[in-house]
This record gives C-alpha cells, structure tokens and sequence, in this order.
C-alpha cells in the first residue's frame, strides 16, 4: 500500500473523509421519513404554482376591442373603424362608406378587433409606432388631428426621456397602436411573470429557504443531542472538517433534488408557453439564472441554519426569524430591488441574479410593461398580465450590468455561505458534548 | 480471533502526532465543574500500557474523565494530555485511540459491516480497505455473521461489541471502553471481556469503566477508584482488597439444610458469628474473608453438604468505597 507522507497522500485522506462523512449523511438523509415528506411538500408546492401557471396558458383570451371601433354606433352595418377610414360619421346612419363611389362592402366587425398591435422597436427615446388600420392616416383628418402629441410626425408614438427620474414617458397620437392583439400580449406576459414567479417564490425562497430549515438546522445538532456525535469525533477529524462534509452530503441530496425539480418545470414552461415551434427555448437563459440562486440559496441558508443548530439546540427558533426577515426582504425586492437594506440578506442577492439572467434573456420585458401599462389611463384599464409582469420582473439592484451583477452577487452568497462555515465551525469546536 | 496485528497497521496508521516517550494518557490536576457541582477534582496520573479499571459509582466521574480525554469536553483547569497531545485543541491523537461511548444510540438504519467501514474512512482509508478492517473487526468481536443486518435489530451486547468493533478499526494503541458490559447478557458479558483481556495481551493500553467491582475483577488487577470526582484508589486490586480482608464481612450461603451446614462451619477460626434468615440461607460473619473464602468449598464438599448459591454481598464496590473513604461515603 502506498501510504506515505507525501501531500498528495494528504490531499487523499481529507478526500477520503470527506466523501465517507458526505456519503454516510446522504444515507442517513435518505432514510429518514421527514426528508421525503419535504421533498415531496416541496414538489407538490411547485405543482400546484404549476398548475395556475397552465390554467394562464390554456384558458381563452377575449380579444378585447380596445379602440371600440368595432362597434357600429349608428347601425348602419360598418364598424366605426371603417367609417372613420372614410371620414363618414359614425353618428349618423345616412353616413357610410356604403354610399361612395365606388361603394364600399362593410367590413366584418372582428376585423377590427386586435388591428392596431404596437410597432415600437425599443424602449428608446424617439419616433415609434405604425397606424396599422389606417384610421390615424386617413385622409379625412387634418394634420393636426393627425399629431396629437406635437413631435411634427404624423401617426406615431413619441417617446422622451422622463422630465423626472430616469424613466421614458410615452405619448402616442390618438388611433395609433390603440387596439393590440390582447391574447398574445397576455401569453406571454403571464408566462414570463410566471417563470419569475416561480423561480423567486417557489424555488429560490420556498425550497431554498425551507429545505435547509428542516434537513441542515439539525445536521450537527441532531448528532449532539442524540450522542451519536461521539463516533464520528472519536475519529482524526476536525470539528470544521465534520461541519463542512455534513453540508456536503446534506447539498449531494438537496442539489440534485431542486435541479430535478427545475428541469420539470422547465419542460412544462417549454412546452406550454408562447411560442413558434413546439418547444419553447428563449427561457433558458432565466432557468438558468433561477437555478444558480437557488443552489445558493441552499448552500447559504444551510451553512446558516446548520450553524444554527450548533449555536444552540433549538436552533430552527433562531432559524424562524432569519426566514421572516427574508421574506420581508423578498418582498421589498420586487417594489425596490436597489434599497440598501438588501445588502444584508441571503435573498436579495440571490434575486439580483434571477433579475439579471432575466434581463440578459428577455431583453424587451421593460418595453412590453411598458406597452401594457400605457393603457393605463382614467378611460381604459392596461393590458392583461401586464400588471403580473411588472410585479415579478425587476431592474437588478446593484446598478450595475447584468453579467456584473451575476459576478458580483455569485462572489457575496459564496461569501456569505464561507463565513456561516467559518462561524458554525468555531461555535463547534467551542462546544462541549455530553 | 486475533487481528493481524501488522496488516492493520499498515493500513490504519497516520504517523504518531507527538512525542514517543509521552505517557498514553496523562492527567495533570484536572478539576470539571458544572456551576458548582464538581464532576471531577484535582486528578493527576499517568497510564501507559495494560489494561486498567476504572470504578466507580454512577456519577463518581468515569465518563467526564473519558470525555476529557476524547476532547468532548474542556477541562476547567489543570492539563489533560493523549500522547503528549492536548485532545481538546487536536483530533490528531485519535488515529491513535479507540473510544467506545456509554451511549446507547446508535445509527439503527445501518448495517454493522457500514457503521464500522464508515467511520474506518474517517481513519483515512479507501472503501474497500475499510470495508476489509470492519470485517476483520467485527469477526473478532464475533459479528462476523451478522456483518450485515441492521444494528437496529441488534440486542444490547451485538449493540455493544458492534462499538467495540467500531473502535478497534483503526488498531488503536489506547481503547476506551465507557461501561461496555452494562446491560449485556452473560455470553455478550464474556465475549467482551475476553476481547479486553486480548487487547491487553497485544499489548494495547485499555481503559475499561464500570460499578460494578466483580466484572473489573474479572478484566484486570489495575484499578482506578473514582468517588464523587475524587481519584481514591490507584493500583493493584489484590493489594486494596488484601487491607479489605481485615474488616468484617459476610458470606451467604443457600442450601437445602442451613442449620447442618452451620455446625460443620462453626468451627472455623475465622468465623465469628452466624445467622439464619431461613431454613435454606445461612450468614457467616467473618474477620478473614479472604482465607475462609478459599477454605469454604472444600468444606463444603468434603462434609457432603448441598450448596446451590456462595456470595458475598458485601464485597462489592460500596463496601470498598465505604472502606477506603472511612465510611464518610
């Protein structure tokens, strides 16, 4: 056998250790009751989000008719889209394309449902928007009608930087981009505020926060209590060592446990989403971004509540307001992803990393809020699922780029889980066991 | 039965952390007190080599010595040493060290062969050398058979040998066993006593605790008595029961006809008094316990008598703590 002193030897026994402690957690994880139960909260949670998701998908949309020119207000058999595109009034039924030369057949009235969908290129300041039913562009109205929002182009959408913060304010001239296709605009608003929603929710701060709070708080402490501790410590074995291959074997289950859960919904969303062909792909880049938090997440909510439960043996009482506070703070990331109080919790960074993948993949998420929202007025409501989409997309908080704020809050979770370690560690060695 | 010495350690051994000439064990007034109660006062000594009792009552200190000497706990003053090693600061020493735990729990849901292999990892060693060792052991503990069946369907003395097995993975060159006989039934009793006893012939330094005063007698002739954390007793057990034998003592006997048996053993010169709680039980007071103990069978069997039961209920640890404390216990 070739044992020798050599550091490579070395490197091999900690190896050894490490897998023996990691493996022997796993086992004992494995067989306990209490960790299926979990898993299977947890799988029957995403489940039922799931489940409001698909109703999202598979239910009808209405086409609403947001301009109301399908309507015919006089009943003379054309649509007011129609009539206003030949300049005939809409009030009175003498009045109709009907009776041009050449006379006009009228129109059927749900061609004038959903006929005017935007035509914006970006949330740019700039000329944007296309009158796509004509009735901004018709001849029977005057230049000025024709230019509402005075930027001296006929029929389009201005967009100038906000007078106050750094927002973009949105003024349209009147029968431009007025009536969208609402289903497609519902679709796939849902459906991203519902992969956010799941992803922040369900995966980063249910499972991440509540599968550590129940497997890691009694990872050390259990043993303790129990005294099965002394075997292990009656072996060559750092303390530190013990509480860091414990959390190895611990994350060898939970790890694998939300990736799976993950790659479920991720075939779910693809092929119930929006999307051309049968599968769609242009989430991935959020899946992915959503998966790094989560396995975060687990990592430093187990460090935490694992330390915890060294720190005293009700550990999971002090692990209970460290939960509460970061639902608070998840909370507050969805209204103010860059308030500084997020620094000091687990599941802003966390979100900073969802929001950034979620930028860097769905690059126009802003431009379509902002699209929904600018229905928004005193007569009309916005769009559907324009509302959700707002809720759930935030900015990354750190106002940096994207990448750099993935860098960035990567760097301080691992941070963050070193220093639990650093700390469940000492605490450990400064315990006397019974 | 015996473990190859020389293959075990081979594959067991990381090199010693400190120096040879160290004692195994070294206490230096080490004092543990929990608030204002003392677990243990002022103990100093030195063991290196062969197998030593540790007795004492329950709660006189035996475990919170051997947590000591685990690194389980801190001592709250005074110096605990294993091979020239403080264990509370350095897990080092106990590639050295076996330790069997007084606890009872155990990792049920495992099979023996994975308890002893898994923490024979902890050692160092690959899966597979692990599982050899484990195997090894738990022949020598006479678990081969049931290597694997789970420990939870194990009784108390499987449960018992199966840490046993658990410490002598490694080929320790100190075992500890905190109370290995306590509960155990009379084959497991014999097992693990002559799996003391063989460590002790290998060589091996062995610390065994128990209360009760006719198993450590039936172990060792070392002996360390413990009383409220106080070290009362060190060294050989003939020489402290030698000064035993001075005071008085009982002897009981049963048997089919008490009153016949007293005439024959009146006569004895070291007997001094008699009594008869029944027909079949007879009580010999005695200034010579020693002498007439070893004289009584003879009588007995030379005068046809019908004997089922000889005992001595008061040479038991109470009685020598009582002695050795000046009754003030």
């Amino acid at each position: 056998m070739s044992r020798d002193n050599s550091s490579f030897s070395l490197w091999k026994g900690v190896d050894r250790k490490a897998m023996a402690v990691a493996e022997f957690t796993m086992k004992q994880q494995r067989k306990r009751l209490s960790t299926w139960v979990i898993f299977g909260v947890g799988f029957a949670a995403m489940a039922i989000l799931t489940m409001f998701y698909i109703d999202g998908m598979v239910r009808d949309y209405d086409p609403i008719d947001n301009d109301g020119d399908s309507i015919d207000t006089d009943g003379d058999g054309y649509p007011n889209g129609q009539e206003i595109v030949y300049g005939t009034d809409i009030y009175n039924e003498n009045s109709h394309p009907g009776l041009l030369n050449p006379s006009v057949e009228p129109d059927d009235p749900s061609l004038w449902i959903d006929e005017d969908d935007f035509d914006w290129d970006a949330l740019e300041a700039g000329s944007h928007g296309y009158d796509d039913d004509g009735d901004c562009r018709t001849d029977a109205r005057t230049d000025s009608q024709k230019d509402s929002n005075n930027n001296g182009i006929p029929c389009d959408v201005r967009m100038v930087n906000a007078l106050y913060g750094d927002g973009i304010a949105i003024e349209g001239d009147t029968n431009v981009d007025e009536d969208p296709d609402d289903a497609a605009y519902a679709r796939e608003s849902i459906h991203r505020a519902s992969i956010l929603a799941l992803g922040k929710f369900g995966f980063v701060f249910l499972i991440g926060i509540f599968v550590p709070l129940f497997m890691a708080t009694g990872l050390i402490r259990n043993e303790m209590t129990s005294g099965t501790m002394h075997f292990m410590l009656a072996k060559p074995i750092a303390r530190t060592e013990v509480f860091l291959y414990r959390m190895l074997g611990f994350l060898a289950l939970a790890w694998p446990y939300v990736t799976v859960l993950l790659l479920l919904e991720v075939i779910v969303f693809g092929l119930a989403g929006p999307s051309e062909g049968f599968f769609r792909l242009q989430d991935l880049g959020v899946w992915f971004s959503i998966w790094l938090a989560a396995l975060l997440a687990i990592l430093v909510y187990g460090m935490l509540f694992c330390m915890l439960g060294v720190m005293w043996k009700h550990g999971i009482i002090l692990s209970l307001p460290f939960a509460a506070w970061e639902l608070g703070m998840i909370l507050t990331t969805l209204g103010a992803p860059d308030a500084s109080i997020l620094r000091f919790s687990v599941i802003g960074w966390a979100m900073n990393i969802v929001d950034a993948g979620a930028a860097l993949t769905w690059t126009d998420t802003p431009l379509m809020i902002e699209m929904g929202m600018w229905f928004d007025s005193g007569a009309s409501e916005s769009l559907q699922g324009a509302e959700a989409l707002q809720i759930f997309a935030s900015t990354p908080g750190l106002g940096l780029g994207a990448l750099a704020t993935i860098v960035v809050s990567v760097i301080v979770l691992l941070f963050q889980a070193a220093s639990c370690w650093f700390l469940g560690g000492v605490l450990f060695k400064s315990k006397e066991i019974e | 039965m015996i473990p190859d010495v020389s293959q075990q350690g081979a594959s067991a051994h990381t090199p010693p952390p400190a120096n040879p000439q160290a004692p195994v064990v070294y206490f230096q007034g080490v004092s543990k007190t929990y608030g204002r109660i003392h677990a243990l006062s002022n103990i100093t000594l030195g063991l290196s080599g062969g197998v030593t009792g540790i007795l004492g009552m329950n709660g006189a200190g035996k475990s919170t010595l051997f947590k000591l000497l685990m690194g389980k706990l801190r001592p709250s003053s005074g110096e605990v040493k294993l091979f020239g090693v403080n264990p509370w600061k350095n897990p080092a020493p106990y590639a050295r060290v076996g330790f069997v735990p007084e606890h009872e729990k155990m990792h049920d849901w495992m099979t023996a062969l994975d308890f002893v292999s898994t923490f024979a990892r902890l050692h160092g060693m690959t899966r597979d050398e692990a599982t050899d060792e484990a195997m090894r052991v738990l022949e020598f503990v006479g678990l081969g058979e049931v290597a694997n069946k789970e420990i939870g369907r194990f009784s108390k003395g499987m449960r018992q040998r199966t840490k046993i097995a658990h410490a002598l993975v490694n080929d320790p060159d100190l075992i500890i066993l905190d109370e290995p006989l306590q509960g155990c039934d009379p084959l497991a009793r014999t097992t693990i006593m002559n799996v003391i006893r063989e460590l002790g012939k290998m060589g091996r330094t062995v610390l065994v605790s128990s209360h009760i005063l006719s198993e450590i007698e039936r172990i060792t002739e070392q002996i360390i008595i413990l009383h409220h954390g106080k070290l009362v007793a060190l060294g050989n057990l003939h020489a402290i029961r030698e000064r035993l034998d001075q005071i008085p003592h009982t002897i009981r006997l049963v048997g089919t006809d008490a009153r016949a048996l007293a005439k024959d053993i009146l006569g004895h010169p070291a007997v001094y008094g008699l009594s008869f709680p029944n027909d079949h039980e007879l009580l010999i007071q005695t200034y010579h316990f020693g002498e007439l103990h070893a004289e009584l069978p003879g009588l007995i069997v030379n005068n046809g008598h019908d004997v089922s039961e000889i005992d001595n209920p008061d040479d038991d640890l109470e009685s020598l703590l009582n002695y050795l404390t000046g009754g003030s216990s």
